[in-house]
Formats: C-alpha cells, sequence, structure tokens
C-alpha cells in the first residue's frame, strides 16, 4: 500500500465523518425527533455485532458473562454501574471457566 | 474522560494488535500514518485481512467507502444537537467514532437542555482525543513487537459491555427500549443469515427502527 492510497482512505474516511456534521443544516423538528431515537437502537445493535464474530459465531463464555452482568445492571441507566456489572460478570464466567 | 478511560484501554489492546499485524504489510512509518490519519479500527483491520488476502487498490477503497458509512449516520445524530459553527465541527468530525458518539450522546442526554450541545461537543473532542491517543500509542507498542495479545479476551469482552451502557444511558423513552430490543434482533439475523453485511448491520438496523411510529 503506497502512501496516495493511505491518503485517499483518511480523506474517504474523515469527509464521511465530516459530511453530516460539517454540512448539513441543522435537521427540522420532525427528522431531530427521528434521530433521537437512532443512538438507543445503534449502541443495542453494536453490542449484539461486538458478540457475533466474523464466522457470525458467539462470542466465549467470559464475554457471554460479561454481557450478562452489564445487562443486569442497565435499569441504573450508568455506563459505570454496568462497567461494574460487567467485569463482575467476566470475573464469575473465568472462575466458572 | 474518565468513564472512557477502560474504553481507552481497550482499544489501546486492538491498537497493538493492528501495529503487530500492520507491520507486515505496510511498513512501520505507514502503519503509523494510518492509526494517526484513519483512526478508524472497523477499517484499519479490514484493510490488513483484504491487503492479507492480496486485494488491489479498488476492494480498499470501496471497503472504506462501505464500511464508513455508518458515518453519516452518526454524524447526523449528532448535528442535532451541535450549536457551534462549522470550523469547529470540522474539527470535532475527526474524532466521530462509535464509542465517541455513544459518550457524546450521553453526556448530551445527561446536560440540562440549554447545556446539551456544549455538553456533547465537548464530550466528543474530550473522549476522542482520549481513544486517538490510547490508538496510536496502541499501535506503536504493536509496532516495536508489543503486542497485548494477552489482553485480547478481557478488551473484547469491554465492548458490549460499553454498548449496553451506552444503549442504557441513551435510552429516554420506554418506546427505545423497543426500538433497541428490535435492532438488536434485526442485528443478529442480519449477522446470522447475510454475514457479509454484518459491519453494516448496526447501523441499518438502528436507522430501521427509528423510522416508524410515535414515542412513548
Amino acid at each position: 500500500m503506497s502512501a496516495l492510497v493511505l491518503a485517499t482512505l483518511a480523506l474517504i474516511t474523515y469527509a464521511s465523518r465530516a459530511a453530516a456534521v460539517v454540512l448539513l443544516p441543522r435537521p427540522s423538528a420532525r427528522f431531530e425527533t427521528i434521530l433521537s431515537r437512532i443512538p438507543a437502537p445503534i449502541f443495542a445493535s453494536l453490542a449484539t455485532a461486538t458478540l457475533l464474530s466474523d464466522a457470525s459465531a458467539l462470542a466465549g463464555g467470559p464475554t457471554l458473562w460479561a454481557t450478562a452482568g452489564a445487562l443486569l445492571a442497565t435499569p441504573a441507566r450508568s455506563l459505570l454501574a454496568c462497567l461494574i456489572g460487567g467485569a463482575a460478570g467476566y470475573a464469575l464466567g473465568a472462575l466458572l471457566g | 474522560v474518565v468513564l472512557a478511560l477502560p474504553a481507552a484501554a481497550a482499544v489501546a489492546v486492538f491498537g497493538s494488535l493492528y501495529g503487530a499485524a500492520a507491520r507486515g504489510f505496510f511498513g512501520v512509518p505507514l502503519t503509523l500514518a494510518s492509526s494517526l490519519l484513519v483512526y478508524s479500527g472497523a477499517l484499519q483491520f479490514a484493510l490488513v485481512a483484504l491487503l492479507g488476502a492480496g486485494a488491489t487498490i479498488l476492494p480498499l477503497l470501496l471497503t472504506a467507502v462501505v464500511l464508513n458509512l455508518r458515518h453519516l449516520v452518526l454524524g447526523a445524530a449528532l448535528r442535532a444537537r451541535f450549536e457551534s459553527g462549522p470550523l469547529w465541527r470540522a474539527l470535532l468530525a475527526f474524532f466521530l467514532a462509535d464509542e465517541t458518539f455513544g459518550f457524546a450522546i450521553a453526556a448530551g442526554n445527561a446536560a440540562s437542555p440549554p447545556a446539551v450541545g456544549a455538553a456533547t461537543e465537548r464530550t466528543l473532542l474530550y473522549s476522542g482525543l482520549t481513544l486517538y491517543v490510547a490508538w496510536f500509542v496502541g499501535t506503536i507498542v504493536g509496532v516495536l513487537g508489543g503486542g497485548l495479545a494477552a489482553a485480547e479476551g478481557l478488551a473484547g469482552a469491554l465492548f458490549p459491555v460499553l454498548f449496553i451502557g451506552l444503549a442504557s444511558m441513551a435510552v429516554l423513552r420506554r418506546s427505545h427500549v423497543v426500538r433497541a430490543l428490535a435492532a438488536a434482533l434485526l442485528t443478529a439475523a442480519v449477522a446470522l443469515l447475510l454475514p457479509d453485511l454484518r459491519l453494516l448491520a448496526p447501523v441499518v438496523a438502528g436507522v430501521v427502527v427509528a423510522l416508524p411510529g410515535r414515542d412513548g
């Protein structure tokens, strides 16, 4: 891979990041309502995607235990609580082996 | 920034794995430059895999376009909250990634209405800088032969936990829970039935479930 290809890849990546953030006008109220619904589903989807490997196989035991621990902590609606729940789950999963 | 530190540690681990893997394909200078200029773990790992499979330039560029499509959706969601001018937004845009988007949205949700824009922008900048430094330092460690493969399992477990935590913070209404569950199921279905679209599935699912109905 040459420096020119790398620069092109960097440009494509930055353009995709900046396109909506810089060029899009502030959205209408209706569009803003729809956009406000997007984050939670995207995060739930990303969590699901990270649990599936390239071969679409489910992640290993400790990771699933960590996920369960984080899910149990979701009623607190706190990232810290989910991280603690996940860490506890991971430790339990590693212990159970 | 404090809550971004566990994510930064995991990003550093994956950065080291990337550095170790990419060095053989790109050489040291371009491997480091790729983490400095591209700053996209998903794309950079995909590039290594493609080059390993003998891909030419066109597939590399097409992969970059496809993988980066999700930034349009994430950027649009952030744009609704940003209040600063185009130059500052152009700087902030560089730090847009799945994780930093999550931290920024969560900070905006936690702020009082007049402070949403400032909190979102500030958090995107600080968490973006934190993860950017972690990714680059991790790449340096990997290039120098210090891959943190032993920590890969723990780092890998952090990402679903992180995204679950961010989802819980992004839920503002009961209907958001239903939409989040529907998106998770849709993503799992796409990953199982159409594995080639696995990397695009989260954003597509997020948009699809956000469109219909009312909030409740």
